[in-house]
């Protein structure tokens, strides 16, 4: 049978052979998960995965080398000492929160397949879960194991990225519920964009999505790294730090929405010009590859344009808008 | 206009999706928060986020099919 590709952007996938390599690649990534998962939990020296209860032990950045830390009053860091991260070995906490997420997951994707598809809302889905997922993986990663070793003006040497301390399911190194939240995120945003702003060209509406996502994650951000939640830890690196989180953070909540969403759209193209299968190795291969050139094109832009332009204008450590946070 | 709404609930599925992760997701849990004077007032950087939602849930309501040749 032919691919049927509507003048709505639905693309129905009509080949047996192409629905097979679909549920193909959500077993494979299940397995990713089932495996990464038994590593994170069972085996946490093979990642160097920070113990969430004995905060003394990090490395990489240590303690010291965290922006948590400058925020933090002595009591706090004394009780973070003491008890760990809050909530971090809480399972059924965790447990919820994840099923949540696969709730609120299910509805977005239900919503994708009635109006564009299975194999259009499976590659949203997919897509976007290994895109966020690798792409974070590769940051927590390279910061975990390259950390200490660069030094970047005006922040200073590098002392890490990033990590998260919670999660029950995971995928490499980022919580099954962040990849399920990009996905939620991603999509709604997405909608909520189209509903508006119908007439828009695709790049604007990409750009309102990427917006609409960034602007809840300029709140969103600075609750749940709070002393409080601890959800994700940064570690010293950056030469700005808005309402206490990396620019480069917020650079790349925008442009992960943006690109994702324009490529998405331009899916029923690619299907047409090299068909459903050839379409879906393509999706997959931008996805997996495309992910971690977008992590170091970022590294580029926040660390290395703008760090040098900020270095030459004067700069000379970190700035903090606004001050005290 | 529930029933309106009940059976065509799939097409409020993202706005539910955003609305539920938004209240529960960040709204509360900035209310356990203490140790940054501020961090509620920080909530009306959303305030664009927050307008283009109901925008978009207003227009999927009137866009959905009427019931009985009521809209």
């Amino acid at each position: 049978m032919e691919t049927m590709i509507s003048a709505k952007n639905t693309v129905s996938a009509a080949s047996d052979e192409d629905r097979r390599l679909t549920y193909a690649v959500y077993v494979l990534l299940l397995l990713v998960i089932i495996f990464s998962t038994y590593l994170h939990h069972f085996q946490p020296q093979v990642f160097s995965v920070p113990d969430n209860k004995n905060i003394e032990a990090w490395q990489r950045p240590s303690f010291e080398q965290t922006t948590i830390h400058d925020r933090m009053t002595a009591e706090e860091k004394e009780r973070t000492r003491l008890v760990g991260i809050p909530m971090a070995g809480d399972m059924s906490y965790l447990i919820t929160n994840e099923l949540i997420m696969l709730l609120l997951s299910w509805w977005c994707f239900r919503h994708a397949r009635k109006h564009y598809g299975f194999w259009m809302a499976s590659c949203f889905f997919i897509g976007s879960f290994v895109f966020t997922g690798l792409e974070e993986s590769a940051w927590i990663l390279s910061g975990r194991y390259l950390g200490g070793t660069m030094s970047l003006a005006p922040g200073g040497t590098i002392y890490g990225t990033y990590w998260f301390t919670k999660g029950f399911g995971w995928f490499v190194e980022t919580p099954v519920s962040a990849c399920l939240g990009w996905f939620i995120y991603a999509y709604s945003c997405v909608w909520i964009a189209g509903r508006v702003f119908p007439k828009l060209s695709l790049l604007t509406r990409a750009t309102v999505g990427g917006l609409t996502a960034m602007l809840i994650d300029m709140w969103q951000d600075p609750v749940l790294t709070s002393p409080e939640l601890m959800n994700w830890v940064w570690g010293k690196a950056d030469w700005l730090l808005i309402f206490g989180i990396p620019l480069y953070n917020f650079v790349g909540w925008f442009l992960l929405i943006f690109l994702f969403a324009i490529f998405w759209e331009k899916l029923p193209q690619i299907v047409r010009k090299y068909g459903q299968h050839q379409a879906t190795i393509i999706f997959l291969l931008v996805c997996t590859v495309g992910s971690v050139i977008v992590a170091a094109a970022i590294f580029l832009i926040c660390f290395g344009i703008a760090g040098t332009l900020a270095s030459l204008a004067g700069v000379q450590q970190t700035l903090h808008i606004p001050p005290g946070w | 206009m529930f029933r309106k709404i009940w059976r065509n609930r799939i097409e409020f599925y993202p706005a539910i999706a955003i609305f539920i992760w938004y209240t529960v997701g960040v709204l509360l849990n900035s209310t356990v928060v203490k140790s940054r004077p501020g961090i509620g007032t920080l909530g009306w950087i959303t305030l664009p986020t927050v307008a283009v939602f109901f925008v978009a849930v207003y227009k999927t309501y009137r866009g959905l099919p009427s019931e009985g040749g009521k809209s």
